[in-house]
């Protein structure tokens, strides 16, 4: 044995450097994107984003529709936050035709967009719950969040999907009889949002699994323009409701929450604060809700716009969504822009993946089969001479090591 | 840290009702104005065909009202919207843009079916079957 290993002369050492593929099915979230993680043992060297899986041409088709066909096409840019994208657009609208919506339209949709924040934030919290392993939290958040969905279908009449927005107003109004519904389910939420709030503060694993984990400062923040909860997390207080003052916001009291922590914690619990917001500012608005008309008759809308363009923001769940429509005038948009947040915080977020553990990608990896695509490359050592130098693998190939 | 009585949580709901709704077997609630199926009443309908046009998916066709109805002269084309619940995203669109408000609203929401599933029989369900001689007589007219 020991007279082998004398005759050796080489050691041939190979630090793997792994590719994950996280995605594009189901990575963390329902949404088809493709990180590629490169892994160095258990912790991350570099990874890369990779979008596009799910491109739809829904801009482009805005240009043939109308602008009235529009209104619905952008409620279903995305489903969790359909009724921000319609009110962004539908605010757009307004601009061009300059017309101003009455103030109990504007406490309607704000108050239709605060029911949405709540359940888009609710799951996506759950989601959090069920990727560090939690899967009970994530059961028992889905099912209160049912509460909040009903909430929305009382008020717009469909519990995802709201068609709640038109130009000048809504499109339903709201009774005493619907108020009241609406009031007793905040009430039965509130408690349990509570709950989940010291869950998430309290509980042994939530805090292993997310405290001090991708920690962002607001430098970062600012220099890769993060928007929404992660910046709000990180200490950078940017929220449009406030800035813009659109719909009822200007009117509305209301408080920007922003944490310093900047980790994932504080992501979440950013999350069950404005949640706790929300919930003030739905009270506030069925409590103080103007009177007079909310629902404009859509028989009589002007079918042909004038020339002209806009460019509104709203604060959707995710961060500042963006929308700019250009009319050339006639009965079709020329150009429709929309700048989603969730775009911009999942590409620019992707060098702050380096460093930390496989485990800690917010992804669930154990439903892929990892693919080790390559070994870049590998150190050889002379034993003789005592240096290490480092050879590529079609070196090593073709005996040149 | 304190740990979150979550224990109690779970004792409670192992003795309580399932918060899933067995769906084929048992209705799931829906508000009573939630947006479900929808026709056109073909009394009120003047075939003028703006839903159709409105239709943000177009789910909607314009058809002839087949023979042995008797149709309102205010539709002098004889014809009427048939909505396809396959293509439909139930925005109301055409109940809104509607100018005679001539649709039906219902919060039916099952329809998954094997065969197409349209509002033609519904439509037609609204008109008065003509018998044979008057028939003839507005055909004519």
């Amino acid at each position: 044995m020991t007279e082998e290993v004398s005759k050796a002369d080489k050691v041939v050492e190979i630090p793997m450097t792994v590719e994950i593929p996280v995605g594009p099915q189901h990575p963390a979230v329902h949404e088809p994107i493709l990180i590629k993680v490169y892994a160095e043992g258990e912790y991350v060297v570099k990874a890369e984003a990779y979008t596009g899986y799910n491109h739809r041409g829904v801009e482009k088709l805005a240009e043939k529709k109308t602008f009235y066909q529009d209104i619905f096409l952008c409620g279903r840019v995305c489903g969790i936050c359909n009724t921000v994208h319609a009110d962004c657009y539908v605010r757009a609208l307004e601009h061009i035709l300059n017309k101003e919506p009455p103030p109990r339209a504007k406490y309607l949709r704000t108050l239709a967009m605060e029911l949405e924040r709540l359940h888009s934030h609710m799951l996506i919290l759950a989601v959090t719950a069920e990727i560090v392993g939690f899967d009970t939290l994530f059961m028992h958040m889905m099912r209160d969040r049912e509460l909040i969905m009903k909430a929305k279908e009382i008020v717009t009449g469909n519990r995802v999907l709201a068609d709640y927005i038109m130009v000048g107003g809504v499109r339903r109004d709201l009774n005493s009889e619907k108020i009241d519904k609406l009031k007793k389910i905040l009430t039965k939420v509130e408690p349990r949002i509570r709950y989940y709030w010291r869950v998430f503060e309290e509980d042994v694993t939530l805090n292993k699994r997310l405290v001090e984990v991708g920690r962002l400062t607001p430098a970062q923040v600012t220099s890769h323009g993060l928007l929404g909860p992660v910046a709000r997390a990180s200490g950078v207080a940017t929220d449009s409701r406030y800035h813009d003052a659109y719909d009822a916001y200007a009117e509305v009291p209301f408080r920007i929450v922003t944490r310093k922590e900047g980790d994932c914690m504080a992501r979440s619990l950013v999350r069950f604060e404005e949640m706790q917001v929300s919930l003030e500012i739905c009270r506030y608005i069925l409590n103080h809700l103007p009177e007079g008309e909310a629902v404009p008759d859509e028989r009589r809308l002007p079918r042909r716009f004038p020339e002209g363009e806009a460019f509104t923001t709203v604060e959707a769940p995710r961060g500042e969504l963006t929308y700019y429509v250009m009319s050339k005038g006639g009965v079709n948009p020329y150009r429709v822009k929309i700048r989603t947040p969730s775009y911009n915080n999942i590409i620019n977020t992707v060098p702050f993946y380096v460093g930390h553990m496989i485990a800690d990608v917010p992804a669930i990896l154990a439903s892929y089969d990892p693919c080790i695509s390559c070994m870049e490359r590998v150190v050889v050592i002379d034993l003789r001479k005592g240096i290490r130098k480092k050879v590529s693998m079609r070196d090593l190939a073709k005996g040149e090591a | 840290m304190a740990k979150v009585p979550l224990l109690k949580d779970v004792l409670k709901l192992i003795f309580s009702k399932p918060a899933t709704i067995q769906y084929p077997r048992e209705e799931t609630p829906v508000e009573p104005d939630a947006r479900g199926r929808q026709y056109a009443d073909l009394s009120k309908c003047i075939g003028c065909s703006l839903c159709m046009i409105e239709c943000p998916p177009k789910a909607i066709r314009m058809e002839k009202i087949p023979e042995g109805y008797e149709v309102p002269k205010r539709n002098a084309r004889k014809i009427y919207p048939v909505v396809d619940y396959f293509k439909c995203i139930y925005c109301y669109r055409c109940v809104t843009v509607c100018p005679t408000k001539a649709y039906v609203v219902t919060n039916e929401y099952r329809l998954a079916s094997d065969a197409p599933v349209n509002s033609r029989e519904l439509s037609l369900s609204t008109l008065k079957k003509a018998s044979q001689e008057p028939s003839q007589g507005e055909g004519e007219g």
